[in-house]
């Protein structure tokens, strides 16, 4: 009952500012994290590139279909690695699969409880700043998603880094492939874009991705975020949207 | 036998009395009424907080009795009771205004901040081996642009008010409020309004020493507290100073 002072790595009752009141019971605790950071190529990664362009009419997300083990044998062929998490938010699955899952889980729940309390809704500014605590201070470790998404500000792409560096943009890229779908982004973005054009755009970047990183391919999977809602489609081939 | 009975109901605060009471939350909202009056009144352009901070003796420190408190940029609290008590409240509060920043990097908001508290006082009226709070708060502020103004009580149960008073002679000053509030006060005006209230179970009368203004302004989305000064010029300038007795 009593209550006690503001604690970086939750030692206090109060929900974890840096962190999350909801942690599962199965989240990785610090020693585990960095067992298993070790055994690296053990675990199932995403490789992946994953895209987030804002556009007149919201945000697009766009990821390959890919899951390997260390980027060197594909190890699933269909994985869906963008997931709404938030009425008007979608976050991607890069790197630790299992890490990026819980994560997922995790916003998930935060989402509706803040929701449901409040009457409304975090805001996506909120999501990733929370997003960025549970990545520095909490038990999900390896991961380096986007997180796309409308509220009253307008539209926003986050990137969020494993050490929990939270960094807003008009456009960004995740991934091992993210280096060829900048090549391709670089210079072809336009802030007065349409969602259709924003989504052509995307899946070029995936396309590049997917003809010369070996951790990226399969298909694509695309989260049109509108002030309406997340629709999220997949594709065989990336030219389906060209 | 009929006495020891009653003493039973009313001497664990987690026991009904037999027709669904509960004793010490009903003494701990007796111990706000003996304490001196706090006053809200929203308006379009903000929020205002008066308090009467009367002292025993000519002798205390004015500045030491505190009743108005800021609790994060945009956020204020008024208290009426236990003054120790409330200030265990104002401090959950400045550090749930902190976590806020923490967890979401955003402001909190007034009716998120009382439900916080409010959650805080009930629990004292559900578990054993400790005492209700002692303290009615008024919780001030901006949220969104918007002016809010909410009330705690010592059950634990939130209340929003577009004027409210707390404390001792309540039931005169927010019969006051009620014949003389109308929604499109100025916070000027509120301010009148609020020490007009304030002075009513005193005749109509403030001791200008005596008496503590806040403001939270809608524009500036700023809480502040008006210098001892200002308090006296504006209890003044209301016709409220008391006739010169101290002067």
């Amino acid at each position: 009952m009593t209550d006690d002072r503001l604690q970086p790595n939750g030692a206090s009752s109060d929900p974890d500012p840096f962190g999350s009141e909801l942690v599962p019971n199965d989240a990785l605790g610090g020693e585990r994290a960095e067992q298993l950071a070790g055994d690296d190529e053990m675990v199932n990664k995403t490789g992946t590139t994953t895209i987030g362009i804002t556009n007149e009419d919201g945000v697009v997300i766009a990821t390959d279909k890919r899951a390997s083990l260390g980027g060197r044998f594909v190890s699933n062929k269909d994985v869906q690695k963008v997931e709404q998490i938030h009425p008007t938010a979608a976050l991607t699955l890069v790197g630790s699969v299992g890490g990026a899952q819980s994560l997922i889980r995790t916003l998930r729940a935060e989402t509706s409880l803040y929701g449901t309390r409040r009457g409304d809704n975090l805001s996506i500014s909120a999501l990733a700043t929370l997003a960025g605590n549970m990545m520095r201070g909490g038990p999900f470790f390896a991961v380096n998603p986007i997180l796309g998404g409308v509220d009253e500000e307008g539209s926003h792409v986050y990137s969020i880094d494993p050490a929990g560096g939270v960094m807003s943009d008009d456009y960004t890229v995740t991934g091992s492939g993210m280096q060829l779908a900048h090549g391709t982004l670089e210079g072809e973005y336009d802030p007065e874009m349409s969602m259709d054009e924003a989504v052509a755009l995307a899946a070029r970047g995936i396309q590049s991705a997917t003809e010369r990183d070996t951790g990226s391919g399969n298909g694509i999977f695309v989260a049109r975020i509108t002030a309406d809602g997340v629709e999220i489609e997949d594709y065989d081939d990336p030219a389906e949207l060209l | 036998m009929q006495g020891s009975q009653q003493q039973a109901y009313d001497r664990g605060i987690t026991i009904f009395s037999p027709d669904g009471r509960l004793y010490q939350v009903e003494y701990a909202r007796e111990a706000v009424k003996r304490g001196t009056a706090s006053v809200g009144v929203r308006t379009e352009d903000g929020v205002v907080l008066v308090a009467d901070r009367q002292t025993r003796s000519p002798l205390v420190e004015a500045s030491s009795v505190e009743k108005l408190h800021s609790v994060d940029e945009h956020l204020g609290i008024a208290s009426a009771g236990h003054v120790a008590d409330a200030r265990q409240l104002v401090d959950l509060a400045r550090r749930r205004a902190q976590m806020e920043w923490l967890r979401y990097d955003q402001p909190l908001g007034v009716e998120a901040l009382t439900k916080e508290i409010t959650d805080h006082i009930q629990q004292y009226t559900q578990t054993g081996g400790a005492r209700p709070f002692g303290v009615a708060l008024l919780v001030a502020g901006v949220e969104n642009g918007e002016p809010r103004l909410f009330e705690t009580d010592p059950s634990g149960t939130p209340y929003e008010w577009s004027a409210v008073a707390v404390g001792g002679g309540r039931d005169e000053i927010q019969e006051y409020l009620e014949d003389n509030y109308d929604d499109s006060l100025s916070l000027g005006d509120g301010i009148g309004l609020a020490l007009e209230a304030l002075a009513v179970p005193n005749d109509g009368e403030l001791d200008t020493g005596g008496v503590e203004i806040s403001t939270v302004d809608v524009e500036s989305e700023t809480f502040s507290t008006k210098p001892p000064e200002e308090v006296a010029e504006l209890v003044t300038e209301h016709g409220l100073a008391e006739g010169g007795e101290d002067e």
